[in-house]
Formats: C-alpha cells, structure tokens, sequence
C-alpha cells in the first residue's frame, strides 16, 4: 500500500537562502509521525511546504504525492480539494466570524470515499464548541481555538493533516487532549504530520518521529526508540529551556 | 429656503452617492483593493445605457441589464490585467494602474461616443411629481428605490449566503481562507465584476438627472471615497449611511453657502470625521 504523503527532495529558499532540504518523508496511513526540533530547524516551513503555503514568498521545489498522485503542481486549493489540510501555527481561525460560520465551509460528498465530517461530528468530538456555537472566533479561548482549527480542517475530509504547534499558548491539560484527540482521529484512519515543540507530549502520541536540524532530517525512528536518544532529549530540554 | 425640498434633494443625492459607492465599498471591503477608474466605470455605464436606447432602440429596462453586463466585462478585464498585483497587494501600483485605466477608458469613451454631451431620457426622467412645494421625478424615486434594494441585498448576501460567508473569509485573511480550499482568485474576480455591475447601474439610474459627458467620472471618484471612508472601509450600512449624510450636508450647504464649495466642505467633515472617529461612522469610538 502506498504511503498517504510522500515528499522527495523538497526544498524551500526565501531569496537565495536555502531554508529547507528533505531528502524523503513519508506518512502512512493512520500514522502519526512527529516533526520535532529547535527554534529555525524548518518545523513549519517543512509542513507548509508540502502545501505550498506561505505568507511569506518562500520558493519550494521537489515532489509531493498524496496517495501516490503527484500534487506538486496544484494550487493550495486544489491539494486541499484533494485531502491535503494544513492547521496552521498562529492565526487558525476567523475572528470576525462564529464558530458555526467556521465550521460551515466543508466537503460534504468528496465523492473517492474519504471519511466526512459534518459539523455534528466535530461537536462530538469537542463539545466545548458546540456550546460556543455563537459566538466569534475572537472570543474563544486559545484551546477552543485549536478545536476549531481542528474541526475546520476536518470538514474538509482530509486524508493527511499538517498540524503545526497545536500545543502552543496552551494549558498542559489541554495539550493532552488535543493531541489524543488527534491520536483518535488517526485510528479513524486520518494520517496526521505533527510539528510540535512540546516532544513529551508529543512523544505519548506519535508513531515515529524525525528530529529537524537547519532545515535537513538528522533523526529519524520510532517513537519508542526516539524516547531516549540523546539528541532528542537535547532538542526537548530546549524546548524547556525558552 | 425650502427646507422640504432641500431635504428631498438631499436624499435622492444621499442615495445616488452611496448607489455610486457601492461596488467600491465591497471592492475595498472584500479584496482591499482599490479602483480609481471607477468614475470613468461610473460615466462609460451612463453612456453604454444612452447607446443602447438611442442607438439599438432597446428599452431603458432592457437597457439597464445590457449596460451592467458591460460593466461586468469591464472589471473582469481590469482584474485580468491586475491580477497579479492583486495578489501581491501592491496597493501603490493598484492606484496607479487603475488611475490610468480610467484615463484610457475616457480616451476610448470619448472616442466612441463623441465629447459632446448627452441627454439620457427614460421614461421615469420626464415624469414629475408636485407635491404642494415639493418637487420630484420619478427617476428620483428609481434612485432610492435601486439604492435601497441593492443595499438591502448585498447586506442580506453578505451575511447570509455562502458567497457571502466566502467574501468575508477572503476579507480577513485570504492566505487563510485558501487552507479552507477556497478559490482567492475567484473571488477577486467576483469583487470587481460585481464593481463592474454595481456601478454600471449607478450610472443607468442616476446619468439620466443631469446631461452625461465622456469627461465626467472624478467628481464621482472623488465622492465615492469619501462616502466608503466615512462610513468605516467595508461596512455595507456604513456607506448607505455616509452616502444619505453626505447628500443632506451638500444639499443644505449648497443652499445655504454656495454649491460650488461643497466638495472642499465635504472633506471638511471627512478630516473631522477621521480625527474624532478614525474607523469612519459605522465603527464604535476609537476607530479600528
């Protein structure tokens, strides 16, 4: 079975510097693989390069297959017509309007047999939101904000999700159940790339994980194997460290 | 003076300036973009609907439909050639580009219809009303009546419908709006037609209350920015509001001081308006 996302040799310049160098990555299905590293590694740059997304002017080059169809020509809105969803690090979601507006734009009948999700189905998955139905994105708190970023992009039936930081700005309590929540959606089948900073939590949850260093893949194993590498647990004291 | 009147006047005007206004309003509040061809936009609608009444003897009803369907070809063509600034949103280039759009648009109005000027007759422009003193048309009556259900659509669009849900994602963030698989693109396209449109008819209902001229289009230009910043860029009640104020003030200023100073005065309360209340009418005390 091929891989639900593979990237080969992509590479990202922002004018003549070369910020991001990956030789190969790839995703299963139903797999989490975690993106760790330090501030600069190219954790972000490397997820919205798959996407050919930037809100800089940033210059990517290489392969992206998504279930072995060549995307990397498309536009952003095709690949995420396509099943390719990036939640972003940041600005997630529109503040001007409300939770139900947010939810309102999604892919009902993808018509190859992707999973759906109604707006019923990301209330069952965070029922918070549900309650906050009415009101604006600029009045959510940030982990509701992160559920709807969340919730957004799955009512786009996605078959890989790039989710950056999600921890970011967050409770610890709350941390733990974004990211089971994600660990749920991947036993639904979702394939999930997961930047993120904060690698204990991260590493409860992955299947693999790759450690990032100036933009090039130094690490790459099995999250029970990564647990104790010493390079990891430098990057994670790090982390610790900000 | 009769204030009666002078108010009728100042509201049929209130509403030509803010009917003018509002594919600016929905350009800027949708896109933040801007168009300083859109008084020649304003002029050439005027003269496509003189041309097809006088020239293919089609009726003013079907006339209007034919005039903004130029209009809509007519911004499809500028956001062609604009696209790629768009995107950028290299608003000094916008201005520049558009500003000379609307000289070549003159040239080619000038050039087809003549420099002389035109009467557009409707069958709603020499028909008018007698109220005691007050005096009207009919074609007044179409002004306010066009500005008020234009009005009313947009906003129940805006607010209600998925497009409108669309244009307002794009509003706030269209780097965003394209990781929710919309179509950025598309909708710069949609904004500048419906400008095309919009202010096509704007020139269909409001060209016949005064003789049309290929030369006009800046004191309508001029007019149109100062209505869609004072009613707080973007906001569709803003405008209709800002529109009405603007009228009634040049309609009682022209009464009382002299006509020919009213847009120097308009701008008088634009600079105040700004300094007491920089988001415009519509946004709450201090401004954005």
């Amino acid at each position: 079975m091929s891989p639900v996302l593979e990237l080969a040799d992509l590479s990202v310049r922002y004018g003549g510097n070369r910020v991001l160098d990956i030789g190969a990555l790839s995703l299963g299905q139903g797999e989490v693989v975690g993106v760790v590293g330090a501030n600069g590694a190219g954790k972000s740059t490397l997820v919205n390069a798959a996407l050919g997304w930037s809100r800089g002017a940033a210059k990517v080059s290489g392969r992206i297959a998504l279930c072995g169809r060549d995307i990397s020509r498309m536009p952003v809105q095709k690949r995420v017509g396509e099943g390719l969803c990036l939640i972003p690090e940041g600005k997630l979601i529109f503040g001007t309007m409300t939770v139900e507006e947010n939810l309102a734009e999604g892919e009902d009948e993808p018509g190859d047999g992707r999973r759906t999700y109604g707006v019923d189905d990301v209330y069952a998955l965070f029922p918070r939101l549900k309650e906050r139905r009415g009101h604006l994105g600029s009045q959510l708190s940030g982990g509701e904000r992160q559920m709807l970023g969340i919730g957004r992009a799955l009512r786009l039936a996605p078959l890989a999700l790039l989710l950056d930081e999600p921890s970011i700005g967050l409770a610890p309590k709350l941390v733990v159940t974004v990211l089971e929540t994600v660990r749920e959606l991947c036993a639904d089948g979702l394939s999930v790339l997961l930047v993120e900073q904060n690698v204990k939590a991260a590493i409860a949850v992955v299947d693999r994980m790759i450690l990032l260093e100036r933009g090039r893949i130094v690490l790459e194993g099995p999250a029970a194997e990564m647990k104790d590498n010493p390079r990891i647990a430098e990057a994670y004291l790090g982390a610790q460290k900000r | 003076m009769n204030v009666g009147q002078q108010i009728i006047n100042g509201l049929v005007l209130g509403h030509s300036f803010a009917l003018v206004a509002i594919g600016w309003t929905v350009l800027l509040g949708v896109a933040r973009l801007v168009n300083f061809a859109h008084g020649q936009m304003y002029m050439l609608g005027a003269f496509v609907t003189w041309a097809a009444i006088a020239e293919f003897g089609l009726p003013y009803m079907l006339a209007v439909p034919f005039s903004m369907v130029v209009g809509i070809m007519v911004g499809f063509l500028m956001q062609q050639v604009l696209l790629r600034l768009t995107l950028k949103q290299d608003l000094v280039s916008i201005m520049i580009v558009t500003l000379g759009f609307g000289h070549v648009l003159h040239g080619v109005a000038a050039l087809v219809f003549g420099s002389t000027g035109q009467i557009l007759d409707t069958p709603f422009s020499t028909k008018n009303v007698y109220y005691g003193d007050l005096w009207f048309t009919w074609q007044d009556v179409a002004i306010v009546m066009v500005a008020v259900i234009v009005f009313i659509a947009l906003k129940t669009v805006l607010e209600k419908s998925r497009l409108g849900r669309i244009a307002r994602m794009v509003a706030e963030d269209p780097k965003l709006a394209l990781l929710g698989g919309i179509d950025v693109r598309k909708v710069y396209f949609g904004v500048f037609a419906f400008e095309g449109a919009a202010v096509a008819l704007a020139g269909a209902v409001i060209g016949p209350r005064t003789p049309i001229l290929t030369s006009m289009g800046f004191d309508e230009v001029i007019m149109t920015f100062v209505v869609v910043v004072l009613g707080g860029i973007g906001s569709v009640w803003g405008s209709y509001l800002a529109g009405i104020s603007l009228g009634l003030f040049t309609a009682f200023f022209g009464a009382l001081v002299s006509p020919a100073y009213t847009t120097p005065a308009a701008f008088l309360v634009l600079i105040a308006v700004l300094v007491l209340r920089p988001g415009g009418l519509a946004a709450k005390p201090g401004g954005h």
